[in-house]
């Protein structure tokens, strides 16, 4: 994803849901063990490990509590802030493993750029876990540069949902567990378009010639075009199956119809009218719709695509037994709450509707951080490709996006 | 000193030409191979050992030299810190570059690429770009032209009527460079949004269906078209212009003004055949700082423009950041570099400053 998960400050509905659920995570901080708690602490939850598998990391304890290195994405977790006190700060508290985390992690190919030339000649980066999207990750682990994680000593994965576990990129699951998943769908500004967006044909729409921008994440603006076109994207193999769609993108770059291809950075243009509809993602529009009510996201009638943001480990990681420790953290329901939250995203772990709900239901009906059936039924993940496909399809839409 | 023909006093005494151009061309020579990585690890270090060394003895025995020896030896001498630097930080990324191009990657994300002397990259830098570089320099082309046209009046006042608020004036020019290049390119956006206020202004003036009739608007729409990008270069571009152009303006003595209107010439008479010629050196200057940089500009296509509007820094950009194919993006930075420096060598034919000193 480029630049995706770009927060802004938040509004006064999730101050009010950080207060109250700081308030709860409070009452888990003052454990004593809150690794080996978090099991007890659940058990609310129907999803929790079996009772005695505690305290995994406790390999650690011998050698103290160690360090962690977490490159994920801008504005990706809570902050310590307002008095509250942020998902790293109540890990480091909770275990005492010193954390240092990084947002540098701002676009898929950007990143890999920079990691390809270090991992690729065998040596390793400083990072103990990083943030590729699904397909990225599977890139990597393709490549050989991720190492396994110590899901044994994650208790709290067998809280990852059912529909995230054995994904495309990572078959055996063994690799990479997902971070915060979402969709990417269409965002518009009725003010601009003067009527209601239903469909990807929308984005077609003469009326909107030069008012509508697509991602630069070739997946999500090719997935969404694709499903318009009724290709089906979670099984194409191909290139010639994609075909029609880099036809119509291509046309309609050419017609002036897309006034540009963007990152993360389409919540000005769609507030002050520059586009009248653009592909956005989910999360971005949740966050957006605090600070301008009127934008509106539709998963569109063809359907939307799904993605999700992973955690793997890089090659030659150091710290395996701190990865292990935080993954076990904010996998456990009540914390990944606080970050879903904040970052407005769906959360890959189950539960954790059950905890917003105790605190804030307004939150936890808000289909976009907890998408109802019908939409689950109708979002579809991009296929993983072959590295030769793969880069076909990277040839084509570099062409049309003019890079 | 026949007798002792090995002292290297006594060889530097009697070629000290020969010796200063042999030292610099070793020197340069041994950097470039330790920047291009043709010798690495411990026979690098020993490499540029040697360099050191012959560095310090050339200036020691040049010191000990006569002074006939001396002087011959001194500009190669002076030479040397700019010819090494650039020996070690253009020369050898150069041929990297150079050798990058002519290499084709295994596979798709190889970490290192094969030298195989194909001509493949270059072929597709060629066909496969062209709208992207005929845009690079036909944009930076027109905002060159621009800044000249902008920037050759405002240097003119700073240079002669300025007065005592010269310093301060040229002050103002500079003071954009405090704030970064992206963020002003960013904060032109907003300033030209569809709903921002230059627009506003526009349609309360009546002007936006003559500007769009002239193609510089597209619709009601003044970003993201092919003139805010050429604006957005123009903008950022213009101090590079208005210094050189003022630095030559300011040398020209104004009793040659004065003579010539003693001699019943009119004003712009006298401007245009003693200010205008006295300050081309500033306006050769100026281009070339304006537009090599604005060709290869990827900035302000990216933020300003459309699909339809990318330039060649953006293309190169591309592929060196998320295609990963570097072999096909040094082919094309070489490209772009040849075309440059042709044009460059063309245009100061025609506007060169040899006979204009």
């Amino acid at each position: 994803m480029t630049n995706h998960p770009h927060r802004r400050p938040q509004r006064v509905d999730r101050r009010q849901f950080l207060i109250r659920g700081g308030l709860a995570g409070a009452a888990g901080l003052s454990l004593p063990a809150l690794l080996a708690a978090c099991g007890d602490d659940d058990s609310s939850s129907a999803t929790t490990q079996a009772p005695g598998t505690t305290a995994a990391p406790a390999t650690t304890a011998s050698s103290g509590p160690g360090s962690l290195f977490f490159e994920n994405w801008p504005a990706y977790i809570d902050p310590t802030e307002d008095g509250l006190i942020g998902t790293v700060d109540r890990f480091t508290e909770a275990t005492g493993i010193s954390m240092r985390y990084t947002e540098a992690f701002n676009d898929n190919n950007e990143y890999f750029a920079v990691i390809q030339p270090i991992l690729g000649r065998g040596d390793r980066i400083d990072p103990d876990l990083i943030a590729p999207t699904g397909w990225m990750a599977g890139r990597l682990i393709r490549l050989g540069w991720v190492d396994p994680l110590p899901l044994d000593q994650v208790p709290n994965a067998v809280n990852l949902r059912p529909d995230l576990r054995n994904p495309a990129w990572d078959p055996a699951g063994e690799y990479s567990l997902p971070w915060q998943t979402g969709f990417a769908g269409i965002a518009y500004n009725p003010e601009v378009t003067g009527r209601e967006i239903r469909s990807v044909e929308d984005l077609f729409d003469p009326a909107f010639a030069g008012k509508i921008g697509m991602l630069t994440e070739m997946r999500d603006t090719m997935g969404l075009l694709m499903l318009g076109l009724g290709i089906d994207i979670s099984t194409i193999t191909s290139f010639d199956q994609a075909a029609p769609a880099f036809e119509q993108l291509e046309a309609a770059k050419d017609s002036g119809q897309i006034r540009r291809f963007h990152g993360n950075d389409y919540f000005d243009d769609l507030s002050n009218g520059n586009f009248a509809a653009c592909i956005a993602w989910s999360g971005d529009v949740a966050q957006l719709q605090y600070d301008d009510p009127r934008i509106q996201f539709v998963f569109p009638e063809e359907g939307a695509t799904s993605w999700a943001d992973t955690m793997v480990m890089p090659k030659g990681a150091a710290n395996r037994d701190q990865a292990a420790a935080w993954m076990n953290f904010v996998y456990d329901p009540v914390q990944a709450a606080q970050i879903a939250a904040w970052v407005q995203y769906v959360s890959p772990v189950a539960g954790v509707r059950e905890e917003i709900d105790k605190i804030d239901p307004e939150l936890a009906a808000n289909p976009l951080i907890f998408p109802d059936a019908e939409v689950l039924a109708n979002v579809y993940p991009f296929a993983s490709l072959s590295e030769d496909v793969e880069a076909e399809f990277d040839a084509a839409f570099s062409r049309i996006t003019g890079a | 000193m026949a007798a002792s023909p090995s002292r290297p006093s006594t060889i530097i005494a009697s070629h000290p030409e020969r010796t200063g151009l042999l030292a610099l061309a070793l020197g340069g020579l041994a950097l470039v191979g330790v920047g291009a990585r043709w010798v690495t690890g411990p026979v690098a270090l020993v490499v540029l050992a040697l360099v050191a060394m012959a560095v310090i003895t050339v200036v020691a025995t040049a010191l000990f030299a006569g002074p006939d020896a001396r002087r011959k030896l001194a500009p190669y001498g002076l030479l040397k810190p700019g010819t090494l630097w650039l020996a070690l930080f253009y020369l050898a990324p150069l041929v990297v570059l150079a050798r990058l191009s002519l290499s084709e990657l295994p596979s798709r994300f190889a970490v290192e690429a094969d030298f195989t002397g194909t001509f493949e990259n270059y072929r597709r830098a060629f066909t496969d770009f062209g709208p992207q570089m005929g845009r690079a320099f036909l944009y930076a082309s027109i905002a060159t032209i621009l800044t000249i046209a902008i920037g050759y009046p405002l240097a003119y006042v700073i240079a002669f009527r300025g007065g005592r608020a010269k310093a301060i004036l040229l002050g103002l020019v500079v003071i954009p460079f405090f704030t970064s290049f992206l963020i002003r390119t960013i904060a032109w956006r907003s300033l030209l949004s569809d709903n921002g206020p230059v627009v506003g202004v526009l349609d309360t003036l009546r002007l936006t269906g003559l500007l769009d009739a002239i193609g510089i608007m597209e619709g009601d729409r003044l970003i993201n078209t092919p003139a805010a990008v050429i604006g957005g270069l123009t903008y950022n571009f213009l101090p590079f212009m208005i210094l050189p152009i003022y630095v030559s303006l300011d040398k020209i003595d104004e009793r040659l003004v004065h003579a010539a209107r003693d001699l019943y010439s009119g004003a712009f008479g006298a401007f245009r055949k003693i200010v205008v010629p006295l300050s081309l050196p500033g306006v050769f200057a100026g281009t070339l700082l304006t537009f090599i940089p604005a060709s290869g500009d990827f900035v302000n296509a990216q933020y300003l423009g459309n699909p339809n509007t990318t330039m060649i820094g953006n293309s190169i950009q591309d592929q060196f950041l998320v295609q990963n194919n570097y072999p096909l993006a040094a082919a094309m930075a070489f490209v772009l570099m040849i075309i440059i420096t042709i044009a460059v060598i063309v245009y100061s034919r025609f506007f060169g400053t040899e006979d204009l000193t």
